[in-house]
Formats: C-alpha cells, structure tokens, sequence
C-alpha cells in the first residue's frame, strides 16, 4: 500500500467516525393534515411545565418560543402578561392539562385561533463519558380554540458534545444556542406546512 | 524521477489535507446562530424616539443578572441618541398604576403607563442566561437575553429579538487564551440585539 492509499483509508476511517458520530434522528411530530393554517393569525403562549431540575427553564424557553414564533411570521404573539390575567379570570389552576373546555375558554378570553402549550423535560448538562454537554427537551403543542384539538405537536431533544468538539475541540454549544437550536427545528416543522 | 514526482504529489496532497482540516475545524469553531427578529409589518419602528425600558425578568441564578442587563440596554439606547426615561420614574409610574410584577403586565397596564410616561414604546426584556458555564476542557461566559418592543397605543408587540452569545473562543480552547470576560459578553449581546432594531430604524 503507497501513501496515497494509506492517505485515501484514513480520510475514509475519519469519515465514517464522522457520519456515525453526527446521525441523529429525524423529529417526531404529528400535524393535522385537515386544518388550514393559514386560519390561525394569533396565538398565545402558555406558561410551559417545567420537568427539569432548572426551575427557570420553563420561562426561558417560554419567551424563547415567543420570539421566535414571531419571527418565523407563523402568528402573531399575544402579550405573555395577558395570557396570566386571562388564567386567573378563568381561574385555572393546571395549566399543563388543559381541558377541551379551557382551550375553547381561554380562545375566546384571549380572541385567539391558537393556543401553544409545551413541556421542558430536560434543560441541563448531561455527562456522557467524560464529558458534560446541553441537552434541551421540548414537548410543543398546538391546540385550535375554536374545537378545543391538538393540531400540531412535536417532542424533540438535542444536546451531547459532537464530534468535531469532542475529538478536535471544535466550539461545543452553550446551553442558550442548543435551546434556540431545538426550538428553531420545532418550529420548522410547522413552517413547512 | 516519476519516484520523486509522486513523491512531490503526496507531499502536496499531505500539505492540501491538513489544510482543509484546519479550516474544517476553524469553521466549525466559529459557527453561530443567525440572529432572527421579529418586527410587525405596517409599523414605522424609526419614528420611535422615546422609549421607558421596564425592569427585566430574570431567569438566571444571578439576583442581579437582569439589573445589569437593563443598565447596560439603557446605555446603549441613549448613546445611539434614543431618548430613555429615567428608570425610577418607571418604577414610581408602576407603583402609582399598582402593577406590581412585569410578568403578568397586560395590554392596558402598558397603554397606561406609555400614556403616562408620554413615550412611543416601552422595552420589556428578560435575561436567560448570565453566568460563566463549563465547557468540555475550559469555562466561557453565556448571556442570553430577549427583548421587546411594545407599542404604546396599541399594546401590541412591534419589535422582538431573541439573542445569545458566549462560549470559548477558537484561541482560548485551543491555545488557553483569555477570553471574553461576562461583561464584555453581556455588552456583545445587547449591542448585536439593538443593533438588528436599529436597522429598522434606519430603514
């Protein structure tokens, strides 16, 4: 074997740990090919469930989700002080479980077509050998006030150093940017509707 | 001859390799999210010339983190000529309206008080992140921070960011260079984050 070949071998082995090491999978999420979404024009955010052992994370990907909603030009976000007040006048206690009833109600309260509910199931570091990376959980929901159905919901998780950090240092994620990654490929699989 | 030819070939290919290599790993050592902003059409954000910036959420283990980051979005408004109301004048509108925590504030509390303080928007934000975190071999800054506009007639959001900044360098991971420290990484975020609203204004 020449050095030419020997080269070629290594830059395919290099590959191959590459593609291995950078596979993830695709998302999970269920649209309702019924529902017209050119119909929602307004949305309000719901306060998130919070499942991590950070008790901010809720409302960082709260607003996070907002600005971003906003921007994707999906919908216009209703003011997140109006949605509380509107809570407190229905005066529901579990937000994380909102009846079909509550969905209709609050649609009505707030004059919006949609409603976002999510989850944050992990927002933290995580140690995976010796070495600790983010990783961001996110359940999004979105219920149509006008029938009180989920039309759109997606789970999606992403953290763990990758390849090119782990092995040659590359810029690792911080906890913000994996956070705004994760919500960013959420929303996209609305966008694509 | 052809020996030292090909000889010359791989030293070449060997040279063009690591080269690609390192440029692999700066690129991907230099990668950032695009920032993305939100401003509502129809609405002429340059007209806006007096804005009330209201305390910040704060999300952060940091008590003062949202303090800080007000102050330093505050700064940075009036030195690009923005006219700012001065924040305890804000708080004294807020007590005097009895609204009593920035996270339930709701369309007519922010007519109210823009009526009050006479402004053209108020400026609401929260901090995400302030602290310096642990990488995989070396600790870096990270502050994220959302901000937005709200228009004072209508209530309505006209202008929203959401922007984050930190993590070690190319330098400081490999080479153990010092970095940024959280005050100049707070100072990043908040002059890219107004920066995107000033495009509007210019426009």
């Amino acid at each position: 074997m020449n050095s030419f070949s020997k080269i070629i071998s290594f830059f395919m082995l290099l590959m191959s740990f590459f593609i291995l090491s950078c596979r993830g999978s695709a998302p999970i999420y269920h649209l309702r090919e019924d529902v017209d979404m050119s119909f929602f024009k307004r949305a309000a955010v719901m306060p998130f469930d919070n499942l991590s052992n950070d008790k901010a994370a809720g409302e960082v990907v709260r607003h996070l989700v907002i600005s971003e909603l906003l921007a994707s030009g999906l919908v216009d976000v209703l003011v997140p002080g109006e949605v509380m007040a509107a809570v407190n006048e229905l005066d529901i206690k579990n937000i994380s479980s909102l009846s079909e009833k509550q969905i209709k109600a609050l649609g009505k309260l707030l004059k919006v077509e949609a409603l976002i509910i999510g989850t944050v199931e992990q927002y933290g570091e995580t140690r995976i050998g010796n070495v600790s990376a983010p990783e961001v959980t996110v359940t999004l929901m979105m219920a149509d006030t006008g029938t009180g159905n989920i039309i759109w919901s997606i789970t999606l998780t992403r953290g763990g150093a990758g390849f090119m950090a782990r092995y040659f240092g590359a810029k690792a994620e911080t906890m913000s940017e994996t956070a705004l990654a994760v919500v960013r490929e959420a929303l996209s699989t609305l966008k694509k509707y | 001859m052809n020996v030292t030819n090909e000889k010359k070939r791989n030293k070449t290919f060997c040279l063009l390799s690591l080269l690609f290599c390192c440029l692999t790993l700066f690129t991907y050592g230099c990668k950032s999210a695009p920032i993305k902003q939100y401003a509502r059409p129809n609405v002429d954000i340059s007209k806006i010339n007096k804005i009330a910036v209201l305390p910040f959420e704060n999300f952060t283990p940091s008590a003062y983190a949202a303090d800080k980051i007000r102050s330093l979005v505050i700064i940075d408004l009036l030195s690009r000529g923005t006219d700012v109301i001065e924040p305890g004048e804000i708080i004294r509108t807020m007590e005097e309206l009895r609204v009593r925590s920035v996270h339930s504030v709701s369309v007519f509390d922010l007519k109210h008080i823009g009526e009050t303080l006479k402004v053209d928007a108020l400026m609401m934000g929260s901090v995400g992140a302030f602290e310096i975190s642990k990488g995989i071999s070396v600790q870096y800054p990270e502050v994220s921070i959302n901000l937005r506009l709200f228009d004072v007639k209508s209530g309505n959001i006209i202008w929203s960011v959401w922007h984050t900044a930190g993590g070690a360098d190319f330098w400081t991971r490999h080479f153990g260079a010092e970095g940024p420290t959280l005050d100049e990484t707070s100072k990043k975020v908040i002059k890219e984050a107004i920066d995107a609203l000033f495009i509007h204004k210019s426009s």
